[in-house]
């Protein structure tokens, strides 16, 4: 392959170098979080993270593990930058996007550091792209000081179970409604749209429950144009974890299987919409 | 009101309100009807109890068997059944409850693996809706599968609008509508001819060009179609309405539209029009006793379903706002009952033959008893 033939003195000048030889296996994962064009990349010896977020309200995260990649290699503790994401989808799929059986698209991406450009080196069938994006300064992050202590209420349900009713959610509600409680109705979201209320009810013990862990009942309800986006995520994984704290926070965790069966996350994170309060 | 419907059921009354969705913009629930906006075409589905693996009327309170007419956007209950497939493939019944105190209906889909679906739609209560067509004095009853009826359909573009049955003794055909003055050049005509014998069932009194919207039919064509149903057709001269009629054990399904009238250099008003129609129609053939004979030779429950009909006069019943200038008293009391409105475009005192209102809200017509109020009942 070309890109294995780069000199080891090239290697040396960057800070960050990550390969795939399916880049799929990355912009899959990111287009569950492309609601907004920027994105934040903080690598670490783990991985790849990418977050996205929206009016402070709610944030997304990609979660790429390093033994994912064929090769990761980080020079320094901590590397972080901000791109555009939609101009990332765009260069990580310049050869198309048609699922072509054993040709897929390779890809090294290379990050010399504060100032430089991020480098996507990409690679089918013999054709070379070379794309060089701009970086800028990395907002901060929010920290939604979710901790596993805090957490009230967990479920854990099958995707395909929510994938429907997510995809049906009544958009002229302004929320979505989620009430989760140790009695009925256990796992409930609502709508209330301009014809009317709607309601999808998961009792505890259905199939698609794998883990039920509600100690109150809490009902809180969060922007829809917030978690709508949301979607992309869940037609992607295989199942979800929605929990939430005491603050009625909300964290949704997917678990996302790429091309080669490999484990990937996105989280959601979301704060309630006020006006209940 | 409570009923619940397990999931084929829930299927066919999905595809039911798909077809209503064709005609208009609201739906009467309860026996499922729709009007379009000016009142030309009309619509309606009723389930017999047997259709529903559970059936109440009168409410908890004990209300007593008080009939609620609800009206519900057609945009808050279509996407509900949009996606028939993925009903099949989820549900495992649905329930109907009507609830009068707060004004909701509520449809809740119990699906696998435990999940619920619950919708509360507003519903606004209403008149009833129920359009008037005297079956029996329709001189022309065409019935075919409906396989014949969507093979004939098939071949005018979804975008025609309008199209003319003709019907002789001797022939059917089917032709594409055009006003006059359009761009001939830039037109396809259509046109088809079917035999008599095609049909179970033929029966022209009245030779006649009838000219109705297709759009609005073909739901009701594709419903009675999947569901390998025979449909009966009935009509007369042009400017009547025609009327298109399914049923089985579980169903009866009905669409009347307005039809055009035939050219309006004929006369400056209808009755006249429609008491030639019909009434040397009833003398030399004799049609109505031959519709007669026809309903009790065949036994077909078509007139008499089996649970309370609905939207059949059995019997005329002198209207009391019947217009004095009309040619007979008979053929007006017909148009009367035909074309209830009041229009503003005809001549007051010649009646109503407004194509426009073909269903009006039987609660205007306080002077129809007897069959009409025990028929509006369900």
């Amino acid at each position: 392959m070309p890109l294995s033939t780069q000199s080891q003195a090239d290697d040396e000048q960057y800070v960050l170098v990550a390969s795939l030889d399916n880049a799929r296996n990355l912009s899959n994962i990111l287009k569950a979080i492309t609601f907004k064009d920027h994105a934040i990349f903080n690598a670490t010896p783990n991985g790849l993270k990418v977050t996205v977020e929206d009016s402070k309200c709610l944030q997304a995260n990609a979660f790429i593990q390093a033994d994912i990649f064929q090769e990761f290699t980080i020079r320094e503790d901590v590397v972080g930058f901000q791109v555009n994401l939609t101009v990332l989808l765009d260069c990580l799929n310049i050869f198309g996007g048609s699922i072509v059986p054993g040709l897929s698209t390779a890809l090294r991406m290379c990050y010399k550091g504060y100032g430089y450009p991020l480098t996507l080196f990409l690679e089918e069938g013999g054709v070379v792209t070379v794309c060089k994006i701009n970086t800028q300064e990395p907002e901060e992050l929010i920290d939604f000081e979710f901790c596993s202590a805090n957490v009230t209420n967990k479920v854990i349900l099958l995707s395909e179970s929510l994938r429907e009713p997510f995809s049906e959610l009544d958009t002229t509600s302004e929320v979505l409604e989620i009430t989760m409680s140790p009695d009925q109705p256990y796992f409930r979201l609502s709508t209330f749209g301009n014809s009317g209320n709607a309601h999808y009810d998961y009792p505890k013990d259905s199939e698609m429950m794998e883990l039920f862990r509600c100690t109150t009942t809490q009902t809180n309800r969060y922007k829809m144009s917030l978690l709508k986006p949301s979607t992309k995520a869940l037609a992607l994984s295989s199942k979800v974890s929605v929990r939430t704290d005491s603050r009625g926070f909300l964290s949704l965790q997917y678990l996302v299987r790429n091309d080669c069966g490999q484990v990937c996350f996105v989280e959601y994170y979301c704060c309630p919409d006020e006006e209940v309060e | 009101m409570n009923c619940v419907l397990e999931v084929n059921c829930v299927k066919a009354f999905g595809k039911a309100i798909h077809a209503l969705s064709r005609i208009g913009e609201d739906l009467w629930l309860l026996a499922l009807r729709s009007v379009n906006s000016a009142h030309s075409a009309y619509a309606c589905f009723v389930f017999s109890p047997m259709f529903f693996q559970h059936y109440s009327l009168g409410s908890n309170q004990d209300q007593g068997s008080e009939i609620i007419h609800c009206k519900l956007a057609m945009k808050s209950v279509l996407p509900l059944f949009r996606s028939l497939t993925s009903i099949e493939r989820n549900v495992e019944r649905c329930q109907i409850t009507i609830n009068t105190t707060s004004d909701r209906v509520k449809i809740m889909f119990i699906c696998k693996h435990g999940l619920t679906k619950t919708h509360n739609l507003h519903f606004q209560e209403s008149e009833s809706l129920q359009a008037e067509f005297a079956a029996d004095l329709c001189p022309n009853i065409l019935k075919a599968p409906a396989r014949l009826f969507s093979d004939m359909v098939i071949h005018f573009p979804l975008s025609q609008e309008e199209i003319t049955l003709s019907t002789t003794p001797h022939r059917v055909s089917l032709r594409n509508y055009y006003e006059e003055g359009n761009d001939h050049l830039k037109f396809m005509y259509t046109e088809m001819s079917l035999h008599p014998d095609e049909f179970e069932h033929f029966q022209v009194g009245v030779e006649s060009d009838i000219t109705f919207c297709l759009k609005e039919l073909r739901g009701f064509l594709a419903f009675a179609e999947s569901h390998c149903l025979p449909v009966s057709v009935l009509f007369g001269a042009a400017g009547k309405p025609v009327c298109f009629f399914i049923e089985d054990m579980f169903l009866e399904a009905t669409v009347v539209l307005a039809t055009l009238p035939a050219s309006d250099n004929r006369s400056p008003s209808h009755s006249p029009r429609c008491g030639e129609a019909v009434a040397p129609a009833t003398t030399p053939q004799d049609v109505p006793a031959e519709t007669e004979m026809i309903m009790s030779s065949k036994g077909s429950p078509i007139f008499q379903p089996p649970f309370p009909s609905l939207h059949y006069l059995e019997s005329l019943v002198p209207e009391e706002d019947v217009a004095s200038g009309a040619a007979t008293p008979a053929s007006s009391q017909i148009c009367s009952l035909l074309f209830k409105a009041l229009s503003s475009e005809q001549d007051d005192n010649l009646g109503a033959a407004h194509l426009s209102v073909l269903a009006c809200y039987s609660d205007t017509e306080e002077a129809v008893e007897g069959e009409t109020r025990r028929s509006a009942s369900f």
